[in-house]
């Protein structure tokens, strides 16, 4: 930082609100794709492995692996290959969502209690019927958590795409830390934590709105 | 018919059972845990297939039929109800008409008339979820919702097991009365002898897999087929048969004048013989005076019930 700079300089974040605005849908929309990209692969790789049980301990242990790789190793690795893009970007954020989507699901599938299960198909539900009407929603409260925790993880994570010309707040921060000007590090830092944030608290909601059954009343 | 675990003979789990079960009537399938109890109403509804033999539903093999259909017409109720706990009560009674795609209005109807049926109203209970209720709401609500699409059979896994003693009583009554007035066919698990006695019509006590006596309550108390049978029905077997018989069905001795039996406790022809004999034992009289009505039909002695009690047994 230069000397007698104050800390935060309310004039540029004045006269920078349109690129924060950009920034911060910038931000929620590399999120979003990573989350849902990553709903759908764990959930097929996840009821693979239900289906038969043998193919749950390598895509566990896949997901496992990939979720170790260090993510600036990764993005180096990707970016011969796909360049400085979005894929590039979203391929890095889908893989770390993997590991705590697919353990997740598979979680709340085995917390169904088995009389449930038992007593839907003593009635005839078919297999199908089982997994849409009964597993689901009732896996749906250990889903959720999972969505969370991938969503809290990813939206820091992505700060770090912006090293590949992506990256929403953590434009700011690379901004910040190249110009030694504070400002921008701590408007994207914050801007980073405050989605966060947000973001949980709507999927609290939207799950409580889903799952009316987990409260009285 | 017989069913083992990956076609291994060492491991049958219920071998060489044969059994017809009457329509309308109900079978109590009684056993400890790990007799087969379980596992030979799963082979009713088709939840497992015969290894040997074969498992005739209405005179069709359960191989034979669409396991979906086959269950969807057998009601099933589970120990703990199995209730699904992210329906209302009305939705889990509504499992089965909304499979089979009744129409909003005779499913809405069915399911007061169901919950009614065993003794919840409507108004106060449809809309709740299942852990807003009782253990014993619960497996009342499971009743209703096996038999909400009129099943000629029902499978009863232990139905009020998980329930306390007074409710459990409750339930058995109730489930008599609505047994009779629907003429269903019943087959009904229990550990509980005396539940066993209660509702049976006819028992099968099982053991290890295998059936070892098939027979009315009345006979097995009377006759035990075995050490075994004799240990589980309990030694007091002989109070146990008291309990079903009445004293309507006994030969009394003829009246007499009622001012020499001073004290002796009044029985009607309906009351079992069980309670009689209690009520005899504690006056100094020792016998009954039998009234039907008003009218004074005879007297009920010791001896008499002594009688009753060494005709129905061999030795």
């Amino acid at each position: 930082m230069t000397a007698g700079e104050p800390l935060i300089r309310w004039d540029w974040i004045g006269t920078h609100l349109d690129e924060i605005a950009f920034r911060t849908g910038e931000h929620l929309e590399l999120t979003v794709i990573a989350i849902v990209v990553g709903l759908v692969i764990a959930s097929g790789l996840t009821f693979v492995g239900l289906r038969v049980p043998r193919l749950y301990p390598p895509i566990s242990w896949f997901s496992g692996i990939l979720y170790t790789i260090p993510s600036l190793a990764l993005f180096s690795v990707l970016v011969p290959y796909t360049g400085l893009t979005l894929l590039t970007a979203e391929i890095g954020l889908v893989s770390y969502t993997l590991l705590i989507l697919i353990r997740n699901i598979a979680a709340g599938i085995h917390s169904v209690p088995v009389e449930v299960r038992d007593a839907a198909r003593g009635m005839g539900y078919t297999p199908r019927q089982i997994l849409l009407r009964i597993e689901l929603p009732l896996a749906l409260g250990v889903i959720f958590a999972g969505i969370r925790v991938a969503t809290i993880t990813t939206i820091g994570l992505v700060t770090v795409t912006a090293l590949i010309g992506q990256g929403g707040f953590g434009y700011f921060i690379l901004l910040g830390i190249q110009l030694f000007f504070s400002t921008p590090l701590i408007i994207g830092a914050l801007g980073s934590v405050a989605l966060a944030v947000i973001a949980d608290g709507a999927l609290v909601l939207m799950q409580r709105t889903l799952t009316p059954w987990t409260r009285i009343g | 018919m017989s069913f083992h675990i990956d076609n291994t003979p060492s491991r049958v789990i219920v071998y060489g059972i044969s059994l017809e079960i009457p329509h309308g009537e109900t079978l109590v399938l009684l056993g400890r845990s790990g007799s087969g109890k379980t596992t030979l109403l799963k082979l009713i509804n088709g939840m497992l297939l015969p290894t040997n033999g074969e498992v005739l539903i209405q005179g069709r093999s359960t191989a034979a039929w669409d396991p979906i259909r086959l269950r969807r017409g057998i009601g099933y109720v589970i120990q703990d109800a199995g209730l699904f706990p992210h329906f209302t009560v009305a939705e889990n009674v509504a499992l089965i008409p909304t499979l089979e795609n009744w129409d909003a209005a005779r499913t809405a109807a069915r399911v007061e008339e169901m919950l009614q049926l065993v003794g919840l109203d409507p108004r106060e209970f449809a809309r709740r979820r299942p852990r807003e209720l009782s253990g014993g709401q619960r497996q009342r609500v499971g009743v209703a919702r096996a038999l909400a699409a009129e099943p000629p059979v029902m499978l009863m896994d232990e139905p009020f097991g998980a329930v306390d003693p007074i409710v459990r009583e409750r339930l058995q009554n109730e489930f008599l009365s609505l047994q009779r007035t629907q003429g269903i066919t019943v087959i009904f698990v229990t550990h509980d002898i005396d539940e066993a006695i209660k509702l049976g019509d006819r028992i099968a006590i099982m053991r290890a897999g295998k059936l070892v006596q098939y027979a009315p309550p009345q006979e097995l108390l009377a006759r035990p087929a075995d050490d075994f049978v004799a240990q589980f029905v309990g030694s007091d077997r002989g109070l146990k048969r008291l309990a079903l018989l009445t004293v309507g069905g006994v030969e009394l001795d003829p009246p007499v004048d009622p001012s020499r039996l001073d004290g002796a406790p009044v029985l009607r022809p309906s009351t079992n013989l069980r309670d009689a004999l209690a009520a005899m034992l504690s006056s100094e009289t020792q016998v009954g005076l039998v009234k039907d009505g008003d009218r004074y039909v005879g007297v009920l002695t010791l001896s008499t019930i002594g009688k009753m009690l060494r005709s129905g047994t061999d030795g």
